[in-house]
């Protein structure tokens, strides 16, 4: 026996030494990047959904996670929706990263495959960076790979520095990748889910300020954000659906609205867990479905129930007005519904086959219309025009004249309730700490929540992050 | 031959008196002779042939013949127990000339007691070794720790090491199962003819990379020259659990329902104008829609219930469990061949319905000497177990549900299966009882060790000896549940193989000598090669089942793909060793040992570690000075030091790899890899420091022995899996940082209270280890640990692992409390639980955390008494541990803060605040508290514990039915686990380990009556 047999490699598992050295492989570990997305949504309707005052996710118990989430508490840096957050889209940007090194000329020869990689990791890197920055503020600025040793001395930079590497990754990703896919493509990001990513970092960095380090930075980028939504509608390839629930049937996925979305499949462990975790335990068991999801009910607010117009057809779409359970009784709650179409269930609870709409269509021209009424510059038509389409398109009857944002808001939280995007647009608009404080006083009946305070426009660090290294990371204002 | 020559000699006792008859033969031969009256002798040799002198109550000793024709010796009487020869790591000794620490255990009754597995014959029986019955699943494993625990993220268990064969260490899972296969597995406690366990690292060394947690060596049954003694040994008898959990009764339910209903709704509106005594077909009006937190089912209060039934689903789940063994072995043989054959069959119902533990085994064990020199012979020892758990242990799992299930019901023990609903006021889980009844959960194991070995005696006192060694394992589970037991009416099932194979290659020569009567020489040299393969293959159904009469996955609706797979990994060790033992006059004892071990698990640029060692002893009592006294008749000082490693990181955790993660694009999945983990190069062993020291004394010519330990075990370099930044894309980094000392003292003591015919022995042993977390990771970061919710205990410079970090409970909030702006959490009101406010800020939090204690027991003692009067023998072995603490996730689960009516509830909750003026115990809160969970002291209970493990009282008929061919007969009762105590009310059993440090639903032991008979004729 030779000590040449202490020298073993995995037989099951492939060794990353030899890895990332052909074509073939690249785009399988762009595949593996993509897949960082798998469970952003579940992230974004904790994060963004619960904690706006489109819900009410107060249980009779008190003891689930999303609750201190709602209840505006401020010793959440242990919650595990936060550190999701941080691992996930840190874990994301190290594959990106990765690939980003290893990529040159000698093991991807095609010039085209190779700069549709790059930005292909480049987009999915902005895109990581910015999730981050609109939870927490600053993060460490992860721009190649590092070793765990490594980043023991990174700190947090600031938002501005990691705006820059977001933009630039996108302009790098607008000019790279091609403007659609298909085939076993489809679904991935193109230049024009770039150019509105993009313009929807401008927008949100030429947002307030709230006297935070979060994502606003009062840039006065409008312009910017403009031009770049004009051109998506103008020249891109996007139009409305005409019918407001067609938008997410799991049969028309892909439909013309979709800019970018996250893809899933289902019967093939890619499947989305998203759609369950909006509805209770028992109305998946009433309803037979064949497996259960372990979730209380989590109420959608009174304030967005009565906002809904009784024509309004997206209220049918969006929300489940309570359900019949196993021993036929009426339980009178209120949920999302938003993706459930229990004819399309999968074998288990992260089988669902429905794609997630990251960015659509409609978003872009109404983030177009914000855009102009936050800058004072363009035209009131293209913020009327989209808003009466919607509206129209809803069945509601008479068309608004001279929006402003804040009817502008209440139109857009009809249209994406459920879509988790409520609590991002009331801090872009400088309106959160207001409208949310109006809303507590009115609906929270049981005195759960507590004030809305600027701070509490990003989140905490999470505390294990905190705790690897003391010093290394400043907790937000605001928490403990 | 040589040339023969007479040569001559007086043999003297140790008080220079002569000994008369000391028999002498030349070794390898039948010629000989005996002392005369004046204990001289005369006797024909050659030169180069041995002497072997014997003579009862007498060592035996033996001798070289050399060139002198004079060969006078003294004898010394032997002392029972230092006389004893045994075993160490590659060779034995003399249990009187050990210099290092190592614990033996009596096996010589093992057969004639009921024990079902090895570990659990160990418990209680060495001090140093702990041995823990975590779990009460039949065939379940037990945690064995030597001096305490010295590693955070690898391996605490020892090296087993079967006649000679180094068994492939398995990591004990954080939920304290052996996912791949117990080193113990499937072996025979019958087969057993002594276990010791190397506790120092002097001792155990010698076993290299592998043998920081100590070293358990096994020895099994030999043959013995003579004619074949046949032993049949039997036992029946019936087990049933230690402890049942004291829950709400169905009445005390309904009460507590009841009662959260009314204060519901009487508080859902503000102005006074609900009230409990409104009916609920008067409340269902006023809401206009029924709704059950507001609503009382109305048989609740009816005589009799009607339509209701009353369940206690321990009552239901339990059962008394019989238990039966056969075990038959024969022993014999001649200068020319010596074998032992047993097989062996154990048949164990568990303590609830569908837990068992089924055992077969036999085992050949024969050696062949043509000649003198040369021996071989082959140990093999095939083994089938089936152990039967249809998933009663643990999180959500059926014991657990049977604790928290709703006692009342409209359906009995087929509540919520088949067409049955869920009971409008109950948990939505199916019956456990029906659960378990048609749930299939087998892991059948098929086991065989082979040793072969040969020996060879190249001149008197140089051997060389080789061994071929193979285990190997061929597991198979079975899951199968039926849809109409299931919550969501969908069958599952899941199927897993494996099969571990080790092989061990091993070469050693030693030479033993005596010079000049007075230097004792002992060296050994060898070499080792190791492989093991482990190979796994899983796969699992998804959608259900088309029927729930095929068990098999062939009629399953789909194939899960993430449950669906085959792995295989392998990894190689090479050693080389090399040991000497010198004594001087008996007097001075010295021994050094060298270990060096390459493994394929440790970074390219660390493959080779050196494991050296070195103690030293000095018998006092055989000096000069101490001739003269008569008080000690044994007297010896040890002190050791060594240094031995962990090698138990996983197989590649060096090398960077890829894992699979897919994403769906175009409508299908497509193939995604990404890294899983970071690189280190420079991954290598832990390294563990032992420094012992050890005084042996006998007094009262060994009436009285005791064996004292001091020692400091400091483990560096460990294999920690170190938080780090997730900035980095990982979570953590196996990285060789970090300290641990564990440090403590160990007492044997024997005492041999009355002798002859009315023989009461007693022995006691007492440990006490105390571990501190010297260095952490980089800047010594605390780090945190600790599943479900908020991290609940820290690893921390200066303090013992897993200190618990909690918020600490105070009793119940007072209206006066509240009015005086005591500090909540969340919205808290009277009647709801009280926290201390550690960091002041006015409110509850995790910031309010504090160190709370450890899990690490102070003190560990058994005692363990033997009495022996004309036939009978009666044993009794009492245990326990001290100071140490649990936390218990599972009381936690069972009693949540805030948790409603609708799961049932511990006893506790009988006292619960009502009211002000009906405050009840003060420790649980009133039932409708509605505020956020935290990790508090509530479910933190101390684990001490005593336990009569055993009381055996047997009889041997053998002096009644004496006959030529039978040789005995014994028949014994046993109760195993029949008394104890502990202060455990969070869960079942105070040792329960099964989530992280914490128990999360262990099971409980089993108490059992058997009888049973040894049969020898």
């Amino acid at each position: 026996c030779s000590t040449d047999e202490l020298d073993q490699s995995p037989i099951s598992d492939l060794g990353a030494n030899g890895f990332y050295s052909n074509t073939e492989e690249f785009e399988i570990a762009i595949n593996g990047a993509y897949s960082t997305l798998r469970f952003f949504p579940d992230t974004q309707f904790h994060l963004q959904e619960v904690r706006s005052d489109n819900m009410y996710a107060i249980t009779e118990t008190g003891v689930r996670p999303f609750e201190p989430v709602n209840n505006l508490d401020n010793s959440i840096a242990t919650n595990t929706y936060l550190s999701d957050v941080w691992d996930t889209n840190f874990e994301g940007i190290l594959r990106v990263n990765t690939i980003l090194e290893s990529l040159n000329d000698n093991v991807v020869s095609d010039q085209a495959t190779r700069e549709r990689m790059e930005g292909e990791a480049k987009f999915l890197r902005a895109f990581f960076y910015f999730d981050l920055v609109k939870t927490f503020g600053k993060v460490p600025l992860i721009d190649q790979v590092y070793t765990p040793a490594q980043t023991l001395e990174i700190g947090r930079s600031d938002v501005s520095e990691i705006y820059n590497l977001i933009v630039s990754d996108l302009n790098a990703a607008i000019s790279l990748l091609p403007p659609s896919f298909s085939g076993n493509q489809l679904g991935k990001a193109t230049s024009w889910a770039a150019k509105a990513m993009l313009g929807k970092v401008y927008l949100t960095k030429s947002g307030p300020t709230y006297g935070i380090e979060g994502p606003g930075l009062n840039s006065g980028e409008y312009n910017l954000a403009i031009d770049l939504f004009d051109d998506v509608i103008n020249n891109g390839p996007f139009d409305y659906e005409d019918d407001y629930a067609t938008i997410f049937d799991y049969d028309n996925e892909n439909n013309s609205e979709i800019i970018f979305d996250i893809q899933y499949n289902s019967g093939a462990e890619v499947g989305a867990d998203y759609p369950s975790i909006t509805v209770p335990d028992a109305y998946l068991r009433a309803n037979g479905a064949g497996f259960t999801n372990g979730e209380d009910n989590k109420r959608v607010s009174e304030d967005l129930i009565n906002s809904y117009d009784l024509l309004d057809v997206r209220d049918d779409v969006t929300i489940i007005d309570g359900y019949t359970d196993e021993n036929n009784i009426f339980n009178d709650v209120t949920f999302y519904g938003k993706y459930i179409d229990l004819n399309f269930k999968g074998r288990d609870r992260f089988d669902w086959g429905l794609n997630y709409p990251v960015i659509r269509y409609t978003d872009v021209q109404l983030m177009r219309a914000e855009a102009i009424l936050m800058s004072n510059t363009g035209r009131q038509t293209d913020v009327d025009t989209p808003v009466n389409f919607i509206r129209t398109r809803a069945g509601l009857v008479g068309n608004l004249a001279n929006v402003d944002i804040d009817g502008l808001l209440a139109e857009k939280r009809l249209e994406f309730a459920g879509e988790n995007t409520r609590w991002a647009d009331l801090v872009r608009t400088g309106k959160v700490v207001q409208v949310m404080n109006a809303w507590i006083t009115n609906d929270d009946v049981s005195g759960k929540i507590a004030t809305m305070k600027e701070d509490f426009v990003i989140y905490p660090v999470p505390s294990n992050q905190i705790t690897v290294k003391e010093g290394l990371y400043q907790q937000n204002e605001g928490y403990n | 031959y040589s040339q023969q020559k007479t040569i001559t000699g007086t043999v003297l006792d140790s008080s220079s008196l002569p000994m008369i008859g000391v028999n002498i033969v030349i070794k390898g031969t039948n010629s000989g002779t005996a002392t005369d009256f004046d204990g001289n002798y005369s006797i024909l040799v050659s030169e180069g042939q041995t002497l072997v002198y014997s003579y009862l109550g007498y060592e035996t000793k033996e001798r070289l013949i050399g060139s002198s024709t004079t060969y006078n010796l003294t004898m010394k009487a032997s002392s029972t127990d230092l006389d004893e020869v045994i075993v160490v790591g590659y060779g034995s000794q003399k249990k009187g000339d050990i210099t290092s620490s190592v614990a033996s255990m009596k096996t010589d009754l093992l057969d004639q007691r009921p024990v079902a597995a090895v570990d659990q014959a160990m418990v209680g029986q060495m001090a140093g070794v702990r041995v823990v019955q975590t779990s009460g699943v039949p065939g379940q494993g037990f945690n064995v720790q030597v001096r305490g625990a010295g590693s955070i993220s690898a391996s605490n268990q020892p090296l087993y090491v079967i006649d000679g064969f180094p068994i492939d260490q398995q990591t004990q899972s954080t939920s304290g199962g052996y996912g791949s296969g117990n080193p113990l597995d499937n072996i025979s406690p019958n087969d057993i003819e002594s276990i010791q366990v190397l506790k120092d690292a002097a001792a155990a060394a010698i076993y290299g990379s592998r043998a920081s947690n100590g070293v358990v060596l096994i020895t099994t049954k030999k043959g013995k020259s003579g004619a074949p003694v046949i032993n049949f040994n039997t036992y029946v008898g019936v087990n049933k659990t230690v402890k049942k959990l004291d829950v709400l009764s169905s009445e005390e339910w309904i009460e507590r329902a009841s009662e959260a209903i009314d204060y519901n709704w009487v508080n859902s509106v503000t102005d006074g104008s609900r009230n409990a005594n409104q009916t609920s077909a008067e409340r269902e009006a006023i809401l206009g829609s029924f709704n059950r937190n507001f609503i009382k089912d109305d048989r609740w209060a009816m005589p009799g219930h009607p339509g209701l039934e009353f369940v206690d689903w321990q009552d239901e789940l339990f059962r008394t469990g019989l238990v039966k063994n056969y075990q038959i072995s024969a022993r014999g043989g001649t200068d020319n061949i010596k074998y032992y054959v047993g097989a062996d069959h154990l048949n164990k119902e568990g303590v609830a319905i569908g837990l068992g533990y089924k055992r077969y085994s036999a085992r050949a064990n024969v050696e062949v000497s043509p000649n003198d020199k040369l021996t071989f012979g082959v140990n093999l020892a095939p083994s089938y177990s089936i152990a039967s758990n249809p998933g009663v242990e643990g999180k959500d799992q059926q014991l657990h549900l049977a604790v928290s299930a709703t006692p009342v019901n409209e359906d009995g023990v087929d509540y919520n299966t088949g067409d049955n609903t869920v009971y409008t006021w109950g948990a939505s889980r199916p019956s456990p009882v029906r659960y378990v009844q048609n749930t299939t959960g087998d892991t059948k194991l098929f086991r065989t060790l082979a040793t072969m070995f040969g020996k060879y005696e190249v001149i008197p006192g140089l051997e060389v000896k080789s061994s071929l060694n193979f285990d190997n394992s061929d597991s198979s589970y079975k899951f199968f549940t039926p849809g109409f037991t299931d919550r969501n009416r969908t069958a599952s099932a899941r199927h897993r193989t494996y099969r571990r194979q080790s092989f061990v290659n091993e070469n050693t020569v030693t030479y033993n000598n005596t010079f000049d009567d007075k230097h004792d020489l002992n060296l050994l040299a060898g070499g080792s090669y190791s492989t093991y393969k482990f190979d796994e293959q899983r796969i699992q159904s998804a959608g259900g089942f088309a029927t729930d009469y095929i068990t098999t996955l062939n009629a399953a609706n789909g194939i899960n793909q993430g449950g669906t797979y085959t792995s295989e990994t392998k990894r190689v060790l090479m050693s080389y060793f090399g040991r000497a033992q010198y004594s001087y006059d008996d007097r001075y004892l010295l021994t050094a040992s060298i270990r060096r071990d390459g493994s394929s698990n440790f970074g390219k640029d660390t493959k080779w570690g050196t494991f050296p060692s070195a103690s030293l002893g000095w018998k006092i009592n055989n000096e000069e000075f101490m001739k003269t006294q008569n008080v000690f008749r044994d007297l010896k000082l040890r002190a050791s030091w060594g240094v031995a490693g962990n090698n138990g990181v996983g197989d590649y955790a060096s090398i960077a790899t890829m894992g699979i993660s897919n994403y769906s694009l175009g409508g299908s999945s497509m193939p995604g890899q990404v890294p899983s983990n970071s690189a280190n190069a420079d991954l290598s062993w832990e390294t563990a420091e032992t420094y012992d020291i050890g005084l042996d004394v006998g007094v009262l010519n060994n009436r009285i022995y005791a064996s004292l330990d001091y020692y400091v075990k400091t483990n560096s370099d460990l294999l920690l899996n170190v938080p780090v930044p997730t900035s980095s894309g990982f979570g953590s980094a196996v990285t060789n940082i970090g300290e641990v000392q564990n440090k403590g003292w160990e007492l044997e003591l024997t005492t041999r209270n009355f002798t002859g015919d009315f023989n009461w022995t007693t022995n006691i042993n007492l440990s006490s280890n105390q571990n501190e977390v010297k260095k952490l990771g980089p800047d010594n970061s605390p780090i945190y640990g600790g599943s479900f919710d908020i991290q609940h205990n820290v690893l921390q410079v200066g303090l013992p692992m897993y200190t618990l970090f909690l918020v600490q409970r105070d009793g119940i909030l007072s209206q006066e409390d509240i009015d005086n702006g005591y500090p909540t959490l969340g919205n808290q009101s009277a009647g709801d639980h009280k926290y201390v406010d550690f960091d002041g800020n006015g409110s509850i939090g995790p910031e309010d955390r504090q160190l709370s204690g450890d899990p690490n027991p102070d003190l560990l003692w058994s005692v363990n008494n033997t009495f022996k009067y004309k036939g009978f023998d009666l044993s009794v072995l009492v245990q326990g541990q001290q100071g140490g603490l649990i936390y218990s996730t599972f009381g936690r689960a069972i009693n949540r803060t805030s948790m409603g009516f609708v799961e049932n509830t511990v006893g506790r909750a009988r006292d619960r605040w009502r009211s002000a003026e009906s405050p009840g115990a003060g420790v649980e809160g009133k039932v409708n508290g509605s505020f956020g969970r935290i990790k508090n002291t509530d479910w933190l209970y101390s684990s001490d514990y005593w336990r009569i493990r055993n009381i055996t009282l047997g009889y041997d008929l053998g002096a009644i039915l004496k006959s030529k061919s039978i040789k005995g007969l014994r028949v014994y009762v046993t109760m195993e686990n029949w008394f104890g105590g502990d202060k455990y009310s969070g869960g079942f059993n105070p040792e329960a380990v099964n989530s992280s440090g914490d128990d999360y639903g262990g099971f409980p032991l089993s108490r059992s009556i058997i009888s049973g008979l040894n049969f020898t004729f």
